[in-house]
């Protein structure tokens, strides 16, 4: 089917956001490396900001559906500090097995989210109403649980490894030494199934007679996301390699963003988010989605709390404050609509990373923390102007 | 089943809301390859009879055969089971989603099933979006556009597509041409005009008498809950229209006498 030049670049305007986010992105990493000595794109230093990021990013991703089905959740923070608290309890007090431990936190999350999802399904509730009692529950619940002990340490070394540990490496064999194996060899992986999957893909489309991106910018594309995931990889292995907490994010990332584009439910997220009216005229239930997304929402603030607390290795009395409004925020940097519809999985996650790289860069860089503050506010109103004013140019 | 049997029958259909009699014991038939025209003034029941046809509504009295045979309707799923498939004036899209999304929206072609997660299979449904769309002559550029980037014309075809994709028996078109441009309105017509030539069935509910007059082969109108003209289109306009605005405000009521002589 031939596509007119026009339609090509009204398909490619859409495309302008996402890649504006990932060309933000590089410009804040080159800046801080550059006012910071070289000391952002060091190995230590990015496995932290990675390990720091996961627990929001994992937020943001739930967030990211909430928000595309027209809703909004505000208690996730306080829940996630709440079932880190369990989680430390679990552990130290009621001497539950890690294997126990972390099955009942994310069903315990799982339940949270159904009942919120009852309130707003079935109650009619507003999520912002409902959600808002659930941060003042969770909160209040936080501080019961915890008023006797105060901060809860947790000495379960394979608990602890999920937030703050590094997955284990072959033993030196000689070459390579001081490198990360087993993070190189991953990276390679990665590359190879990433430029497997495109070229597939795009076979696929050319052999249905589908318009298919010029062949030297589908190769420019490769070279530079091959080359984004080898850099990275590099500098990860140049420390001590990949953390859990990025595998269990990259695992997150790949299911949900799977989830969300090849499959039924992922489109009819999408469509009640677009028209709940057409989506239940054409037999989608509403109910059923706002159900699934914050059941959705309640796992993943579960393995936030359990991220959060174990890269602490400890729960305390104010785990969790903010958490929500750094993930909502995560959310909308990463491109989904207020009004509902649009956001993308992959996208929520470039906005909590870019969200964290400018709170450690400004501290590596000594910045006041009230100029932190400013310059994230400005970030997010940048980025909400870009996507209503490129929305508006139709 | 014979050609003669109609696609559609609904007897002595009943409907009322609270106090008010919606729909007084109408009869409609539509045979197969027939495009009729429902038009009335408002609250005149026409929406109400297609919404009972569509099982948005279900009625107090009468029955409803579908090629014959009776059937029950709970909701419009059981509609589109039986093959009756609506065309909402708001035309119900999602304007986030594509084409082919929106062709297919609810009804999905899966690949494969994972535990609950359907493997939808986007090349099919892409190809068949294009067939279809080709089929009613439409220019999109590409079923990968996104709703909101398409003219009105263009969104008409896209909710007429969805309502061929599943072999459908019936099409039922609320108002196909209300608030469209004069361009638009040509090009919604000459759907309608390929869809009958393709063999479809159809009821077009409309205001626009020229429209009515244009595509289809008989008209019904209503009044007050009642059916008070059933005819074929024949003559020139005007003499149609002086006709057809009689019945509608009331002016000629003869529905039983024309009926009894024939």
């Amino acid at each position: 089917m031939p596509v007119s030049f026009k339609d090509s670049l009204k398909e490619q305007t859409r495309n302008i956001r996402d890649y504006g986010m990932y060309i933000a992105f590089i410009l804040i990493a080159i800046f801080f490396t550059a006012t910071t000595k070289g000391l952002f794109v060091s190995s230590r230093n990015i496995g932290n900001l990675v390990n720091a990021t996961s627990y929001i990013a994992v937020l943001a991703i739930g967030m990211t559906l909430v928000i595309v089905i027209r809703h909004i959740d505000l208690s996730v923070g306080f829940l996630a500090g709440t079932l880190g608290a369990v989680a430390a309890m679990s552990l130290k007090y009621w001497h539950l097995p890690v294997g126990v431990t972390i099955p009942l936190v994310l069903a315990l999350g799982v339940a949270a989210g159904l009942a919120t999802g009852f309130l707003v399904a079935q109650m009619r509730i507003p999520a912002f109403v409902a959600t808002l009692a659930g941060w003042l529950l969770y909160k209040g619940v936080l501080q019961l649980v915890t008023r006797s002990t105060g901060s809860i340490s947790i000495s379960n070394d394979t608990f602890n490894a999920l937030g703050s540990g590094n997955i284990p490496d072959i033993p030196n064999i000689g070459f390579l030494s001081g490198v990360h194996k087993i993070t190189l060899l991953l990276g390679i992986i990665a590359i190879a199934f990433f430029i497997r999957g495109e070229i597939s893909k795009r076979r696929k489309t050319q052999s249905y007679g589908f318009e298919v991106t010029p062949t030297n910018i589908f190769i420019l594309k490769l070279v530079l996301l091959s080359a984004v995931i080898a850099g990275i990889t590099w500098i990860l292995a140049g420390y001590q390699g990949l953390s859990w907490a990025a595998v269990i994010l990259v695992v997150i990332v790949l299911f949900y963003a799977y989830v969300t584009t090849r499959t039924t439910v992922g489109r009819h997220i999408f469509a009640v988010g677009g028209n709940p009216e057409a989506a239940q005229l054409n037999g989608i239930s509403i109910k059923k989605i706002t159900y699934l997304v914050f059941g959705s929402m309640g796992l993943l603030t579960g393995l936030s709390g359990i991220l959060y607390a174990s890269w602490l290795r400890s729960a305390t009395t104010i785990a969790g404050t903010g958490m929500e409004l750094d993930a909502i925020a995560a959310a909308f940097v990463g491109g989904a609509a207020v009004s509902g519809g649009v956001g993308k999985v992959t996208g929520s996650i470039m906005g909590a990373l870019v969200m964290a790289s400018l709170t450690n860069g400004m501290n590596l860089m000594g910045a006041d923390i009230s100029v932190q503050y400013i310059v994230r506010a400005l970030v997010l109103a940048a980025a909400v102007i870009f996507d209503v004013a490129t929305r508006r140019k139709k | 089943m014979t050609e003669a049997t109609p696609v559609v029958e609904m007897r002595n259909i009943k409907k009322s809301f609270a106090a008010v009699q919606a729909l007084r014991g109408v009869d409609l038939t539509l045979s197969h390859n027939e495009v009729l025209g429902l038009m009335g003034d408002n609250a005149a029941g026409k929406s109400t009879l297609m919404k009972v046809l569509s099982g948005a509504y279900i009625p107090e009295e009468g029955e409803i055969l579908i090629e014959g045979k009776k059937v029950h309707m709970s909701n419009p799923l059981d509609a589109r089971r039986l093959g009756i498939e609506m065309v909402y004036q708001d035309l119900a899209l999602a304007n986030n989603l594509d084409v082919t999304a929106n062709v297919f929206l609810g009804r999905e072609t899966v690949s494969a099933k994972i535990g609950p997660f359907g493997i939808m299979d986007s090349e099919h449904m892409e190809q068949e979006a294009d067939r279809l769309l080709d089929r009613l002559k439409i220019k999109i550029p590409s079923v990968r556009l996104l709703v909101e980037r398409l003219s009105g014309g263009q969104r008409q075809a896209v909710a007429i597509a969805r309502a061929m994709a599943f072999n459908s028996k019936v099409i039922i078109m609320d108002e196909p041409t209300a608030a469209l441009s004069v361009a638009a309105i040509s090009e919604v017509l000459d759907m309608i005009r390929e869809l009958k030539a393709q063999g479809a069935s159809i009821i077009i509910i409309s205001h626009r008498l020229e429209d009515i007059y244009a595509v289809s082969d008989r008209l019904i109108v209503m009044r007050q809950g009642r059916k008070v003209r059933d005819c074929a289109i024949t003559g020139n306009l005007d003499d149609f229209r002086s006709g057809v605005v009689a019945y509608m405000i009331g002016a000629r009521d003869d529905f039983a006498e024309v009926t009894a002589n024939g």
